[in-house]
């Protein structure tokens, strides 16, 4: 009950320190309308918290400004499902690790079980945290849990 | 079918604001 407690209030102070971090970054950009960092920070806080709409109203908000934002938007529409639209995305993008790990889970998703371990097999070298989790989650949805 | 870890929210990251400090 302790370790519960304690879990539920580091997340509680995450939230505050993500709506915290909206509110500064919205205060910037009265100042200083369009600033890549405090976009980023926008979009990061409202993703992190979990205010998937509010990201992508904020991405839209920036069409008319120099900031590469298709990853997070990429990210946005797969929170929402929306798998062709986000791969269409990726599609136009460089292989970042990042992109590559959203693409394989989107394939997932869309049920390209043996494109996502072919994707993991490329990976392996990569430090990626719990790489191997999702591996061996593919291999075992491809029904190659032996390997 | 197994559950499989949202690794590309990993990569959702703030920006490095040193420069602006
Ligand atoms: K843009």
């Amino acid at each position: 009950h302790i370790e519960r407690s304690k879990f539920k209030q580091s997340v509680e102070v995450e939230r505050s320190y993500l709506e915290q971090a909206v509110k500064v970054a919205d205060q910037v950009l009265l100042i200083v309308p369009g600033d890549e960092d405090a976009m980023r920070c926008k979009v990061v806080a409202l993703i992190r918290v979990g205010d998937i709409d509010g990201a992508l109203s904020t991405i839209q908000s920036s069409q008319k400004l120099p900031i590469d934002f298709s990853y997070f938007k990429a990210y946005c529409l797969y929170r929402q499902n929306k798998l062709d639209e986000a791969l269409e995305l990726l599609k136009n993008q460089e292989s970042t690790s990042a992109a590559t790990l959203l693409k394989s889970q989107i394939l997932y998703r869309l049920g390209e079980i043996d494109t996502f371990v072919d994707i993991y097999e490329k990976l392996q070298n990569c430090k990626i945290d719990s790489l191997e989790t999702n591996f061996v989650a593919g291999l075992i949805s491809a029904g190659r849990a032996s390997e | 079918n197994p559950i499989v870890l949202d690794l590309a929210y990993n990569c959702i990251e703030f920006p490095s604001l040193e420069n602006r400090m």
